[in-house]
């Protein structure tokens, strides 16, 4: 079961389950409206909605009540633990998957940005240190 | 009753809740056992103030501070979700100079089982909502906002609220 979940606001649900699915290794749990779609991966719930008007029956991506739309971008992001950061990313560019930078080598681990197709930052990383480790 | 002059120097007496957990954990790196360490989903934010903002994740939601090895840097658990926080530095910088920043859309979703008395307890203590409570298909919503104006969603789940689930072994 899953318990942590986190919502992206994204343009097109679609391309983005397409590419959530298709490029990281996530499983559709469902898409009953074309705005929202449920997701999982291990432990991790992810929730994509598009934005969508005041009168639309979902809740999650409506404005706020001064009229400010959700949209997608900024710099909080999940991270998606990998084994093999290089293999991962020379396997996911051929793709034309994008990368906001190239691999950095942090104090616990190596990360990179991948951007997905509404602009969305997920981290990759590989622990270079027990402590940043998720799996032993 | 007298009141002792000496009492307004002392420390203040602090009721620390125990964390077997943790203990175990400190146990098995120092005895160099084999660390099993439990999958938990990662989110990293971005934060303008580490101190004000481990704090306000400690005590208005409920996580605990799991790391703190350096002034820009903290590790945070609640329940599975591990929530690293992080002061946008040169680090952290593009390779075209730019720096990450609080703020965005994107958010973690915490689950309550009541979203009323929630919202109500944590505008009581200054809290800031975005966003009041939601009405959607399947779960109620609200989204407040953290000292660095970062989002964070809290849902109570309504009929037809779906979660994946699996059998027990």
């Amino acid at each position: 079961m899953s318990t942590t979940s986190v919502r992206y606001i994204v343009d097109d649900v679609h391309a983005a389950i397409d590419f959530y699915c298709g490029r990281l290794g996530f499983e559709q749990q469902m898409h009953p409206d074309p705005a929202f779609a449920m997701l999982t991966r291990g432990d991790l719930r992810l929730v994509l909605v598009s934005p969508i008007g005041p009168d639309h029956p979902g809740g999650g991506s409506r404005p706020m009540p001064d009229g400010t739309k959700q949209q997608p971008g900024g710099w909080n992001r999940i991270m998606l633990q990998v084994q093999d950061l290089e293999g991962t990313v020379e396997a996911l560019r051929p793709h034309g998957v994008q990368f906001r930078d190239e691999i950095v080598t942090g104090i616990g681990s190596k990360q990179i940005l991948v951007q997905d197709p509404s602009g969305n930052l997920v981290e990759l990383f590989e622990p270079i240190r027990s402590e940043a480790r998720l799996s032993s | 009753m007298t009141r002792d002059p000496l009492d307004t120097l002392r420390l203040p007496n602090v009721p620390i809740e125990p964390r077997p957990a943790f203990a175990d954990a400190l146990w098995r790196r120092i005895a160099g056992g084999e660390q099993v360490v439990p999958q938990s989903a990662t989110v990293r934010y971005f934060v303008a103030d580490l101190d004000s903002a481990i704090a306000f994740y400690r005590d208005q939601l409920g996580f605990e501070e799991e790391l703190r090895p350096s002034p820009t840097f903290a590790m945070l658990y609640r329940g599975d979700l591990r929530l690293l926080l992080s002061v946008a530095g040169a680090p952290h910088a593009l390779p075209d100079g730019t720096l990450p920043e609080p703020g965005g859309w994107n958010r973690i979703s915490l689950q309550v089982s009541n979203l009323n008395a929630t919202v109500a307890a944590l505008r009581a203590t200054g809290v800031t909502f975005r966003r009041g409570i939601t009405a959607g298909v399947a779960v109620d919503t609200a989204v407040l906002a953290d000292p660095s104006g970062n989002p964070v969603e809290l849902f109570e789940p309504r009929a037809g609220y779906h979660e994946r689930t699996t059998t027990k072994e």
